[in-house]
């Protein structure tokens, strides 16, 4: 909106204080929301961090797990049983409020499972067998987590830069230009005044 | 069945003497050391020049890399297998086919998954072993069937029907938990009363006792409920009968291990068994080297019996394994100490 679109008018000064009050309310609201957002987002990215140190840990030491599987037992083995696991993780995703930013919860079932729930006989395998079910049963657990928490993360980012871009906006545009255009208008009618004053002692005299 | 067996030990001097010759080639243990120093590229050399060769270009052109060495083992032992059977008659081949039944079982359970899962065939058939007394062109027939139904009418003249019998495709575990039990409890059946076999009857049971330790760690650790635990357990142990499973059983982990001292087996697990370990398989890589240790001491007591021809039968199974877990292990890059321990030597 330049300058020369507003009517010099009372009523159009009148709007555009409204506009300048509720931009200004909006500004500072938005602002909140901002800095809000952000102590958020450094809470969960402790949270992301630990996460991802655990998974990555997790990982490792389900990578040597399963290795020692097959080493010892062979890739034959391991992949028979692997065969008995029939069922696969089920996972449920809700979705929750932080901030007016709307984040994934993701619920899971099946996953962890006792020794004699995995579907292969205890007998006929070993207890490398079962710690590298349970140990890649508490990766998938990790990776939900992570998931989860990444996607807020992501969330919450895009939502701090649209945040951030519309405090800027309001802040270096919006404002300024109302601002501008009420600055204009008191002019023009402080002028038009003046004119006036003028016209009619004019006519007096 | 044993009942037609011609028993007695004029029917083992010829297969103890091939045996004899047979486990002369097997590795020495002094080789495992020298396999540890050396990279994969060496370690390949090394089988491509042993008894492995032969299944090595075999199947060269099926499998790549530390796969092929896998199937190739396994191709081996399964032929090594077949042919003690090949040249046995009588008592001997009876037992030894008794012997060899795990791999059926083993076959018969892997067939099943597949199934349970959906698999191909030839998915199926990458992890069978045709190491029992089905073949590998039985055992493709069985895996092509589509049906459980149809699997079990194959199955229907072999000793394992009744344990498959009312399978339906749920509860796989406990049908592959019966099998197992049925294949020792056939085992200790098949054995006589002369003293070779009273002793290869201690070997069996002994092997019972290991398993059943096995298991109850293994269950002890996950805090299973003592019922559940029981009813994994098979009877028929030398040290540990049927109440002492009882009573183990119904244990609390560190109340369980403090009984373990009564029994002769806890001189070989007290290093490495503890309240707070981590980890079960060091425990079971002892229980295996004890295993072995009894068979190769027994074996001398009656060189014309079943004994040695068992005593074989496991060293070269863990050869097998052994020679896996180097190379499996070195190109995982597992830490040398953690192979070591799991080597059976």
């Amino acid at each position: 909106m330049t300058v020369q679109d507003v009517k010099p008018t009372r009523s159009e000064l009148i709007e555009l204080k409204r506009k300048i009050k509720l931009s200004e309310s909006g500004h500072k609201l938005l602002k909140m929301k901002r800095d809000g957002l952000i102590l958020e987002f450094f809470e969960i990215l402790k949270k992301a961090k630990t996460v991802r140190a655990e998974l990555d840990e997790q990982f490792i030491s389900s990578m040597e797990k399963i290795n020692v599987a097959k080493s010892v037992e062979g890739i034959v083995t391991v992949k028979s049983t692997a065969f008995s696991f029939k069922d696969t993780p089920r996972l449920e995703v809700e979705s929750k409020n932080v901030m007016g930013v709307v984040v994934p919860k993701i619920e899971s079932s099946s996953i962890k499972k006792d020794i004699n729930e995995r579907g292969y006989g205890i007998i006929g395998t070993s207890s490398r067998i079962d710690e590298a079910a349970e140990a890649y049963e508490n990766l998938v657990d990790k990776i939900i987590l992570a998931a989860e928490i990444e996607t807020t993360i992501k969330k919450l980012l895009d939502d701090i830069e649209k945040t951030k871009r519309r405090v800027n906006a309001l802040e270096f545009k919006v404002i300024p230009e109302l601002s501008e255009a009420r600055d204009f208008i008191i002019l023009r009618l402080d002028e038009m005044e003046r004119e006036n004053t003028f016209r009619l002692k004019r006519i007096k005299a | 069945m044993a009942f037609f067996i011609k028993r007695g030990s004029k029917k083992y001097p010829y297969i103890t003497a091939r045996v004899r010759a047979m486990k002369s080639k097997l590795m020495p243990r002094e080789v495992y050391p020298k396999l540890m120093n050396m990279d994969i590229a060496e370690i390949t050399r090394f089988i491509e020049e042993s008894e492995y060769k032969e299944n090595v270009d075999e199947l060269a052109q099926q499998y790549n890399d530390i796969d092929l060495f896998e199937h190739a083992l396994n191709q081996n032992l399964a032929r090594t297998y077949r042919k003690l059977q090949r040249i046995s008659r009588d008592e001997p081949n009876y037992l030894i086919t008794e012997y060899l039944r795990h791999w059926d079982i083993w076959n018969i359970k892997t067939i099943l998954r597949g199934k349970n899962y959906g698999a191909d065939l030839e998915e199926i058939l990458d992890t069978v072993v045709a190491a029992g007394q089905l073949g590998y062109r039985q055992l493709t027939e069985i895996a092509g069937m589509n049906s459980i139904e149809d699997i079990k009418a194959a199955l229907d003249l072999t000793p394992y029907y009744p344990v498959i019998e009312d399978y339906d495709g749920a509860m796989l575990s406990d049908v592959e938990n019966n099998l197992d039990k049925l294949y020792y409890s056939r085992l200790l059946a098949s054995l006589g009363s002369t003293k070779a076999e009273k002793l290869s009857l201690k070997f069996i049971r002994t092997e019972i006792d290991i398993k059943n330790l096995k298991t109850l760690f293994r269950t002890k650790k996950a805090d299973l409920d003592k019922t559940i635990i029981f009813e994994l357990l098979i009877p028929g142990g030398i040290e540990i009968k049927t109440a002492d499973l009882n009573k183990l059983a119904s244990l609390q982990w560190s109340d369980f291990l403090k009984a373990l001292e009564d029994y002769s087996y806890w001189s070989e697990l007290s290093d490495v068994v503890s309240a707070e370990m981590d980890s079960l398989k060091d425990m079971e890589a002892v229980l295996d080297k004890y295993a072995l240790a009894f068979a190769s001491k027994i074996s001398h007591y009656y060189p014309l019996s079943i004994l040695p021809i068992f005593d074989y039968m496991l060293n070269k199974e863990l050869e097998v394994r052994n020679i896996r877990t180097i190379v499996r292990g070195k190109e995982a890059q597992l830490a040398d100490e953690t192979i070591r321990k799991q080597l059976v030597i």
